[in-house]
């Protein structure tokens, strides 16, 4: 029993070490943090972002595996969903530049001057995708 | 030395077709004054229709040039040793239904991907979820988060490349500027190595 207990143990903190460190080395690749900081100005601040970063996906997991729920009046959802699209926006932006999509498009087509229109089109494209989804594709509420 | 010419070349200059290139438009030169002139105003290369859209102009051949004019000249070298002629003709204008097309084709295909990516996540189940950590609310549509998280999505991604609309958030150019650079340099790099005269093979 005891060694049957001590191996899952064993087991959840391989899984969760695998995990993290995979996670954070897709958040280095993609480049967000010291995009926010070059944004802010705030190199020194390293240190707190990472801690911000550790710790959201300690509480993340916590928050989700014990099934735990706060109290708050439905608005305080309002800025947490707004943080969640702004972090899942810089990632997908992250990734069309990492796959470089728009300077090849940009220069095969000869728009160099729109581009900032065709990223426009991407942009809008997300929200109205983003807002199709859960106001339509996805059953929707009832108006 | 009165007879030193220091000779810095462009990196990429661009051209008109059947244009003669001269040395002023290939290089910065620094020469004592009655040289400088004549140095200035040699002919290096006459395009032709054959070159295409590129040729590659070495500083060996402008140095040869400059040597034919001036005895004893002491060339020294500053910066690249080969400058990129682009010869633009007519600029093509891209036609506006074609970038609409273009324009649409990405906005959908923005939209279909994002409802990929939810998906393919569970992202409803994860924001109903959070929600419920957040309220204490069972909700099936929870769009107090929904609506705010779609605006936010497009807000990072304005934020990621540092431009809204027309304007700039600050001065430091956006990694898709910084990307468009660095793709350019390898074209370039590219073309200097594949349009030198000098790089075809000796293979008999």
């Amino acid at each position: 029993m005891t060694i049957k207990l001590l191996f899952v143990m064993f087991l959840g903190l391989a899984a969760g070490l695998a995990v993290g460190s995979g996670y954070v080395a897709f958040l280095a690749v993609l480049g967000i943090i010291p995009r926010l900081m070059q944004l802010s100005k705030t190199m020194g601040m390293i240190v707190a972002y990472e801690w911000a970063v550790i710790l959201g996906a300690v509480a993340g997991s916590v928050g989700s595996l014990w099934n735990y729920s706060l109290s708050f009046p439905a608005f305080a959802a309002i800025p947490v969903g707004a943080a969640c699209g702004i972090f899942v926006g810089m990632m997908a932006a992250a990734l069309t530049e990492v796959l470089n999509v728009f300077p090849i498009l940009a220069k095969r087509i000869g728009v160099d001057d729109k581009i900032i229109i065709l990223m426009m089109a991407f942009v809008l494209g997300k929200i109205a995708g983003s807002l199709f989804h859960w106001l339509y594709f996805d059953g929707g509420p009832s108006f | 030395m009165e007879n030193t010419i220091y000779l810095r070349m462009y990196h990429k200059i661009q051209v008109n077709p059947d244009k003669v290139v001269y040395v002023k438009d290939l290089a910065q030169v620094i020469a004592d004054e009655k040289n400088c002139h004549k140095i200035l105003n040699l002919p290096v290369y006459k395009v032709s229709k054959k070159d295409q859209n590129f040729v590659v102009i070495d500083a060996m051949q402008v140095i040869n040039k400059i040597s034919q004019v001036i005895n004893g000249a002491n060339v020294q070298m500053i910066g690249p040793a080969e400058s990129i002629v682009e010869i633009v003709f007519q600029k093509k204008k891209v036609s506006l239904p074609l970038f609409i097309l273009i324009w649409m084709l990405l906005f959908l295909g923005a939209a279909l991907t994002i409802i990929y990516f939810h998906e393919d996540v569970s992202m409803g189940a994860a924001q109903r979820r959070i929600y419920k950590m957040i309220t204490g609310i069972e909700e099936e549509h929870p769009l107090l988060f929904q609506i705010p998280y779609s605006i936010g999505l497009g807000a990072g991604m304005i934020l990621f490349f540092n431009h809204f609309f027309r304007k700039r958030i600050n001065e430091e150019p956006s990694p898709m500027e910084v990307e468009m650079f660095n793709y350019q340099q390898d074209l370039d790099r590219y073309v200097i190595m594949h349009e030198k005269d000098e790089g075809k093979n000796n293979l008999s």
